[in-house]
């Protein structure tokens, strides 16, 4: 799951850690192998002449190894281990589990909602492109710009963590890592885009899996084995020792149940391999990610725990330092290499996702749907996403350089989507939303989202009420979402009835204490009742059939776009 | 929760991964071996 923290200060202590370090020409024949065996890959489906649709969304039609491969590789990033070990780490038992089983829930939530964007836009490549045939520009804007701030946010996390693990564990500084990863990332992801990511995700994940497999039982027997529980249980507080820790739920669980949605909606590499895969493969292929995911992640998570157990006190009081920690104490040199492949690969196989998500939107929602108002140039449609991506790499490499704190705008945009979550599904679904509901639905959900989440104003009396009676909806929206997306309308509106009702009164005078959960209820909370109101006022009806019309494929449709020169340039406008 | 519980609690992620990979692993050569047999692109 994106939402986690990034090693960023790890490197600051590597040198006080007294981590074992391997040497510069292993270093920098491990980078070469992994990047150099990627880019060899790459090749091997490069054409001298690309498709504009493939390089967005490949043929609409990868098979299912391929994409839950992509799928799994992607959604798990560098970061994804150190947060789930921090996380087991601090709350015990359960800490990993409040981590990676949210992060995985999120692949599987979206599936159904997944469906029924491929059934009313088979050939989309971004889910802005279908907000855009929907309700126009200013819908379709606000989803590509938050596209483009996650997805740039998520570019530069993994650069920096890249920077942080070669200055950890290797003798080169923490710029020649954030160089070597975006050179080497972009390098095999330029010329074929989307295909060269998914294609590379399989390997890397392979990498991932087997380092995984063999890490977690490696490190679990050199404590001792199932010794450790009887002599590390002692150390456990009482609530670190339940599974139903409170403090964990409220804490690290809570908040990542309702980012499940957000993140899924708000995210387009999602969108884009929702888009590739073969439409009857929808499903396997993300219930597969989904466990991929969650035994990889918890798995991790679970070498916190361990190191809670055997009384492992990270470096410096950083918990992102414990799985290097546990890596350089307890792994052979050997493994601690495989491990450093391990996290180059979860980082540049997401790092590839963002750059290739990053082409897509500029491709199609900039480019394609507004600059050339439809009828873009293939040609140039395509160099706009090559140059996308070497603009991004380089803006990425500098802000990483810069060791700015970006990882809080990240969880702050991952927050932020909540507001989109209602407005988009319910556009796709419930033929009386517009444009005007969309829009006023996301701004004001932002609007509460930002006081709430700053305190912009005291959260006491009547106010604090309000909000938390707000957040008490958007809990409901939550699982009414999720009960819509498996069991139909009407379980989703009894459920989400249901939860409100059971929520607000707990809600009230004690979610004022959790900002960060109380924001992020309040933005799906706002979002959907502005939205519904809204919608109810209006008497248009939308018919569903005109999103397939409106969103085809740029290449394809070309020949078509010449013939039809009276039809207007923009069929779609404010 | 006896040891041997929560020894199982922490290895069965290890042991689930390596199934999906198995998974993944015949899928992928499904994949290859049907784009051979359509003369298509894997991806």
């Amino acid at each position: 799951m994106r939402p986690c923290v990034v090693p960023a200060t790890l490197a600051a202590n590597n040198k006080e850690m007294d981590l074992f370090q391997l040497s510069l020409t292993t270093s920098l024949l491990l980078l070469l192998c992994f990047y150099g065996l990627t880019f060899l890959v790459s090749l091997r489906i490069g054409r001298k002449q690309e498709n504009v649709d493939s390089y967005m969304v490949s043929n609409n039609s990868v098979g299912f190894g391929m994409s839950a491969a992509s799928m799994t590789a992607t959604w798990i990033w560098a970061a994804s281990f150190y947060a789930a070990a921090s996380s087991g780490y601090k709350y015990g038992l359960s800490g990993a589990l409040h981590y990676g089983f949210w992060g995985a829930l999120m692949i599987l939530f979206i599936y159904p909602f997944g469906r029924r964007f491929r059934q009313l836009a088979p050939k989309a490549h971004t889910l802005g492109e279908i907000m855009h045939a929907r309700h126009g520009k200013a819908s379709q804007m606000i989803l590509a710009g938050s596209n483009i701030v996650g997805s740039g946010i998520s570019l530069t996390v993994n650069f920096t963590a890249a920077g942080a693990l070669v200055e950890v564990l290797t003798p080169l500084s923490f710029v020649h890592g954030v160089l070597i990863a975006g050179l080497g990332v972009l390098s095999y992801t330029l010329w074929s885009g989307f295909r060269s990511s998914v294609l590379t995700d399989f390997g890397q994940l392979v990498a991932m899996i087997l380092a995984a497999v063999i890490i977690i039982p490696l490190i679990f027997f050199q404590l001792g084995g199932p010794e450790l529980f009887t002599t590390g249980m002692p150390r456990l507080t009482p609530e670190q020792a339940s599974f139903y820790s409170p403090t964990a739920i409220l804490e690290q669980g809570a908040p990542f149940f309702v980012a499940v949605l957000a993140y899924a909606i708000g995210n387009q590499t999602i969108a884009q391999r929702l888009f590739a895969v073969r439409e009857d493969l929808i499903k396997p292929t993300f219930v597969t990610a989904t466990l991929g995911y969650g035994a990889i992640v918890i798995g991790l998570g679970m070498l916190g725990l361990l190191a809670l157990l055997a009384g492992v006190q990270p470096v410096g009081g950083d918990l992102n330092n414990l799985i290097p920690q546990m890596a350089s104490t307890y792994l052979p040199p050997f493994v601690i290499g495989l491990f450093f492949i391990m996290v180059i690969g979860s980082l540049s196989s997401t790092a590839d996702s963002d750059l290739s998500a990053l082409s897509a939107i500029v491709m199609t929602d900039i480019y394609g749907k507004n600059l050339a108002c439809g009828k873009p140039n293939p040609s140039t449609m395509l160099w706009v996403g090559r140059l996308t991506m070497v603009v991004a790499t380089a803006t990425g490499v500098i802000f990483a350089s810069l060791k700015l704190d970006i990882l809080s705008m990240l969880i702050f945009v991952g927050a932020l989507w909540g507001a989109i979550v209602f407005p988009v599904i319910s556009s796709l679904f419930w033929d009386r939303v517009t444009n005007k509901a969309f829009t006023s639905a996301v701004l004001a959900a932002f609007g509460m989202f930002v006081i709430s989440r700053f305190e912009l104003l005291p959260l006491q009396g009547v106010i604090g009420v309000l909000f938390e009676l707000c957040a008490a909806v958007g809990g409901g929206v939550v699982i009414g979402l999720m009960t819509f997306g498996f069991f139909g309308r009407n379980a989703g509106i009894v459920m989400g009835a249901l939860t409100a009702l059971i929520l607000a009164p707990f809600a009230v005078g004690f979610l004022r204490d959790y900002p960060v959960l109380l924001s992020s209820l309040t933005a799906y909370g706002v979002s959907t009742l502005v939205c519904v109101t809204v919608s109810l006022r209006s008497q248009e009806r939308f018919d569903f059939d005109h999103i397939g019309e409106r969103v085809v494929a740029f290449q394809g449709s070309q020949s078509k776009s010449k013939k039809e020169e009276e039809s207007p340039l923009c069929p779609v406008s404010l | 929760m006896s040891s041997l519980a929560l020894t199982a609690y922490v290895l069965v992620w290890p042991a689930m991964a390596s199934i999906v990979l198995a998974v993944l692993c015949v899928g992928v050569a499904h994949d290859m071996r049907a784009a051979k047999r359509n003369g298509t692109d894997l991806v």
